[in-house]
């Protein structure tokens, strides 16, 4: 019996779509069945960031109606084969599907797969509720400013009143030199004010930029992103994995001739 | 009132029901009247015709098919023998036939369709602008984008295996011609030139090649 697990935000542009690719993909790797459900209908992504948009021939919204069956519309991935994307639709809206059929699908899903992921869409809105509808636990992405922290108490209050099992924290786009000189909230600000568990602290990457616009998760590659996208996947699956160093490396050059 | 002869509608065409008892030619006059009486009534719209209630000759089913579209405007596309799945047989004869046509006719449309946005025409049709990725354009017949083709383009919707999608930049995420679907490449190579392209159905595969002089001997609208 698999878990479905919602990864959402409230604000927008913290990086859901981001955490959803990586997380799965890396999921996948560890050797589980995984499937990656776009919820956010009429703004669809998750599939190019995934390099998968060119496979699209039916899509959730077809699903939910019945104008197709589930395998149909479920897109392998190009590098992991027990890896599956259920696009969004792109012409329709959020009121083309309610939160019992998400529920629905989920548990269909549930017998097949390890993990079903719902990259649920910004806002709290009747997409938000399809997301989190079906699903057992939660990720809440947040950023360390203080819009995406309000934002991400406010996801943390509907969660708890939707009665979600477990919801967890992951830190996202964190810049270490700026925590250092103080002019950035430390993950464990941010834990402190939303007093929920961290599983994760990703740091502010610019190769994300380059793999979201590939196509190509980086999850598992030797990029720190990469690293600690891979160990909240770890995480997920019940490991004990240390914290990295987020640190930034210079390299040698910057290191004689750089600023301290 | 003569009930010699009836009209009889249906979706697709009408069927004319003919009196068994009747002299054929006393039989032919009744049809011709009519015809004539309803010919404003029936209009010109383009329609399957059947016979039904009387055996007929084929001499006498040309020879009453004359009388019919000489005495009113009705555009009689085809005939069709009766038989008992006679309705279905309408549907398929003019939807066939409107796809002939839908190929050969077009509209135009001017803008570019963002993501998100979708469009369907029942003819061929030419877009002044570009397609984006996300957006899709549908037609039962050709599609020309005089712009860039990004998003999705799926021409001969319906059936029509003759359709192609026509674009001066051709990147498409997905084409569809017919029932066939290809995608794009997922590396796409970056020596690509920027020129016309055009994309149809051969042997089950969907091919793209350069506008020349043997592809436009290829095309059949």
């Amino acid at each position: 019996m698999g878990e479905v697990i919602v990864i959402t935000s409230g604000k927008g542009g913290v990086g859901k779509t981001t955490t959803t690719a990586n997380v799965g993909t890396g999921l996948a790797k560890l050797d589980k069945k995984v499937v990656l459900i776009d919820t956010d209908i009429g703004l669809r992504n998750l599939d190019v960031v995934m390099g998968l948009e060119n496979r699209i021939v039916y899509n959730l919204v077809d699903v939910i109606e019945g104008s197709c069956r589930i395998k149909q519309a479920l897109i392998k991935d190009k590098r992991y084969p027990n890896l599956y994307l259920l696009p969004s639709a792109q012409t329709k809206d959020k009121t083309s599907v309610n939160p019992e059929q998400m529920k629905k699908l989920c548990e269909e899903l549930k017998e097949e797969f390890d993990y079903i992921l719902m990259d649920c869409p910004a806002g709290i809105e009747q997409g938000f509720h399809n997301a989190i509808a079906g699903a057992d636990r939660a990720l809440v992405v947040t950023t360390p400013e203080v819009s995406a922290v309000r934002d991400a108490d406010r996801i943390i209050g509907l969660l708890e009143a939707n009665e979600m099992k477990q919801t967890h924290l992951i830190v996202n786009r964190l810049r270490m030199d700026m925590v250092k000189r103080g002019d950035m909230m430390s993950s464990e600000d941010v834990v402190e004010i939303l007093a929920i568990d961290l599983i994760g602290v990703v740091p502010d990457d610019e190769n994300i930029v380059v793999s979201t616009n590939q196509g190509e998760p980086l999850v598992g590659s030797d990029t720190l992103a990469g690293k600690a996208y891979m160990n909240i996947c770890h995480r997920i699956i019940g490991e004990e994995v240390p914290y990295l160093d987020l640190t930034e490396k210079k390299g040698l050059f910057s290191r004689l001739f750089g600023k301290k | 009132m003569d009930n010699s002869v009836i009209i009889k509608g249906n979706n697709h065409g009408i069927t004319v029901v003919l009196d068994a008892a009747l002299e054929y030619d006393k039989l032919k006059t009744a049809v011709e009247e009519k015809f004539k009486d309803s010919s404003k009534f029936l209009g010109s719209a383009p329609v399957v015709l059947g016979f039904e209630g009387r055996a007929l000759l084929p001499q006498q089913e040309k020879e009453l098919l004359d009388i019919i579209t000489e005495s009113c405007e009705l555009n009689v596309v085809c005939l069709v023998d009766t038989n008992e799945e006679r309705e279905k047989m309408y549907e398929k004869t003019l939807s066939e036939r409107l796809m002939d046509i839908s190929a050969a006719s077009g509209m135009f449309y001017k803008g570019n369709l963002r993501s998100g946005q979708a469009l369907t025409f029942e003819s061929s049709v030419i877009i002044l602008g570009d397609v984006n990725p996300g957006a899709s354009v549908t037609s039962k017949g050709n599609i020309i984008v005089l712009g860039a083709l990004k998003g999705q383009a799926f021409a001969g919707f319906g059936g029509n295996t003759n359709a192609f999608v026509l674009a001066f930049d051709m990147a498409p995420t997905q084409i569809r011609i017919s029932d066939t679907i290809a995608r794009s490449p997922d590396e796409p190579s970056k020596d690509e030139v920027k020129e016309a392209k055009i994309a149809f159905l051969e042997d089950g595969n969907i091919y793209m090649e350069p506008l020349n002089k043997k592809v436009w001997n290829d095309i059949r609208l």
